[in-house]
């Protein structure tokens, strides 16, 4: 018999109440998982959508275009993108290079005219990089020179269809407006919605005609491994010269990491008021348990227990509890959260017509984060313990002879 | 031997002070059956708190085998009530999780002793107060006679040199508390442990071979049998 014992069995004295009090860590700690799952699955479908259809990892530009890049400047372009690629071509971690053309346009089914973003793409580069020709969900990839590709949304926006003739209107580099027909050849759906309602693909030299010129905006690297990402930026960086600038794309969307940052924050704030509201009821919790065994506590200091015993007795009692709450809290936030890794949120109704800024569409397949369930068990065995100190202190000021008296 | 010196106890509530104790002065040597008498508020739990290193006096002093326990430090009583003490209460105070036999050993989470010899000590003092068949029974699966036996047991089990019982046979009938007086009266005869009672229950001091009577804070008789 050891006070640890003792403890534990003190723990099961009144059930409901220990239930009731692990109970409300439990939720606590689960949302903290569940919201991390959900982050974690939210910033992975983020970045694949944006290194997978938008940025690739790295984007190399002209230098002072990136500064204007929401202008699409077509005087600060890579007038020859061959010397770069020649540069960079002996880089081993290199998967693909692919270069595109981003403009302004609008888009004109004869009707109605809505802004777009062009691209132009090197149909044989691009695969290497983009995973755009793998999203082609009616019709078929570019192949004839006036074919042109646009996502599944903006052909129900613009109601069009495979087959259907549209116009694409913009400026060329010197400001005189051109205009191309294009037949939509296919229809992508990539569950990025920049490219799914607000572009259109097509192939690089009619991008080129079309903007009367003949470089490229852009040069999209694929990388194989992208834990080195900074480097192989800095190293292509050193190759290509001053006159070129080389960003990742979480410099490129840093926007979009910053607010991750910030919802992470937030959600956690959230999550920890619950845990507070639970800390409360822990502290609750031992003060009716410190109130209740008043005279038992006495009986034990006249035994000779000094408050070092007592003192532990109740520590290990509110952590008992913090391990019941918190080992529940975690198995309730697991269970939670493999639903979101198998199944996942499926908020493409909720998404359809609004913008979260961030580049996700489909379904949120959540990332278990491991070591934070691991971090949020330890949080809330901790927390316990510690709320515990304060009515734990009302046990060791008692004097013996006060708390036998105690009735 | 426990010797008290013109010892005064006040209790302040509020503004008042309440005396307690007023100049008591008394020896008890080892191994006697005494019990302190008197009716409520005579000073009985006081004197008996103050002799187990529960309370200070306000005035005089407390000498136990020639220790003045007036001096010792918060830890100091606590050790010395964890080796030389045991307590038994009119209210058991067993704690209601523990079976008789963890109750019982309690005591001896303090002390470091093997295991086998913890074991050894706890079912023999609780077959000796007559409940080797209850070990594995909690409090309120146990009436008052059996439960203030494992408080006699849980008192005993470390082998105090004094018992100190707060009016242990209030909460008893009267053939339990025969029972109980008949125990502690063989244990103290076996033993030698010294017992002191407060009480004013005419079946303690029958059983008492020294009946010391309080009134208002004093000693008014001291009668050996």
């Amino acid at each position: 018999m050891r006070v640890l014992n003792l403890a534990w069995r003190n723990v099961f004295r009144h059930r409901r109440r220990t239930i009731i009090t692990a109970a409300a860590i439990s939720v606590g700690l689960a949302v903290m998982i569940y919201m991390d799952t959900m982050m974690n699955g939210l910033d992975n479908l983020a970045a694949g959508n944006i290194i997978n259809f938008e940025t690739s990892h790295l984007e190399i530009f002209a230098k002072g275009y990136y500064r204007e890049e929401g202008l699409f400047p077509l005087d600060t372009i890579i007038e020859n993108p061959e010397f770069i690629l020649q540069r960079i071509a002996k880089i081993k971690t290199i998967k693909g290079v692919t270069p595109r053309i981003k403009f302004q346009c609008r888009i004109n089914n004869g009707i109605d005219e809505l802004p777009v973003l062009g691209i132009g793409i090197d149909i044989e580069k691009e695969s290497k990089v983009f995973e755009t020709a793998n999203t082609v969900v009616r019709g078929e990839y570019l192949k004839n020179p006036d074919d042109i590709l646009i996502g599944k949304d903006l052909a129900k926006d613009m109601d069009l269809d495979v087959g259907s003739f549209l116009t694409i209107i913009t400026r060329d580099r010197y400001g005189t407006y051109e205009a191309y027909d294009f037949t939509v050849s296919g229809l992508i759906n990539t569950g990025h919605p920049l490219l799914d309602r607000n572009a259109a693909l097509m192939h690089i030299n009619i991008a080129q005609r079309l903007l009367s010129m003949y470089g490229i905006t852009e040069l999209c690297i694929k990388t194989r491994d992208d834990n080195k990402l900074v480097q192989l930026k800095n190293e292509i960086a050193g190759k290509i010269g001053k006159n070129f600038e080389v960003y990742t794309y979480k410099e490129l969307n840093a926007g979009i990491f910053e607010i991750s940052g910030m919802k992470r924050s937030g959600q956690f704030m959230l999550a920890l008021v619950v845990v507070i509201i639970a800390a409360v009821g822990i502290i609750n919790t031992m003060l009716m348990a410190v109130m209740e065994r008043i005279p038992e506590i006495g009986m034990l200091k006249a035994m000779g227990f000094g408050n070092y015993n007592i003192v532990k007795m109740f520590i290990y009692e509110g952590g008992f509890i913090g391990i019941f709450g918190s080992l529940f809290g975690c198995f309730l936030g697991l269970l939670a959260s493999f639903h979101l890794v198998y199944y996942g949120l499926d908020l493409s109704h909720m998404l359809e017509n609004i913008d979260i800024i961030y580049p996700i569409k489909f379904i949120i397949k959540g990332e278990i984060n491991y070591m934070i369930v691991l971090g949020v068990f330890i949080f809330g065995v901790v927390v316990s313990v510690i709320v515990t100190l304060w009515p734990v202190r009302k046990a060791t000021k008692l004097e013996p002879v006060e708390a036998l008296r105690h009735v | 031997m426990v010797e008290m010196i013109d010892l005064y106890k006040d209790y302040k509530v509020g503004k008042v002070l309440f005396p307690a104790l007023r100049g008591i002065s008394l020896k008890i040597e080892d191994g006697e059956f005494t019990a302190i008498a008197g009716p409520s508020g005579s000073g009985k739990t006081t004197l008996l708190n103050i002799i187990g290193c529960l309370d200070i006096p306000t005035k005089g002093d407390v000498l136990i085998d020639d220790t003045s326990i007036t001096t010792l430090s918060t830890k100091e009583k606590a050790e010395f009530r964890k080796n030389e003490l045991g307590f038994v209460f009119q209210t058991f105070n067993l704690i209601p999780v523990l079976t008789a036999y963890e109750n019982v050993e309690m005591p001896l989470i303090l002390v470091n002793m093997p295991a086998e010899e913890k074991k050894e000590r706890v079912i023999s003092i609780l077959e000796e107060v007559g409940l080797e068949e209850f070990v594995h029974r909690k409090s309120n699966e146990m009436s008052g006679g059996q439960q203030q036996r494992v408080a006699i047991a849980r008192a005993l089990v470390k082998k105090p040199s004094m018992v100190l019982a707060d009016e242990p046979t209030a909460n008893l009938d009267s053939v339990n508390a025969k029972e109980i007086l008949s125990l502690m009266k063989e244990l103290n005869e076996k033993k030698k442990t010294t017992f002191i009672f407060s009480t004013h229950d005419q079946l303690v001091m029958e059983f008492a071979e020294r009946i010391i009577y309080l009134r208002d804070g004093k000693i008014a008789s001291d009668k050996k049998k």
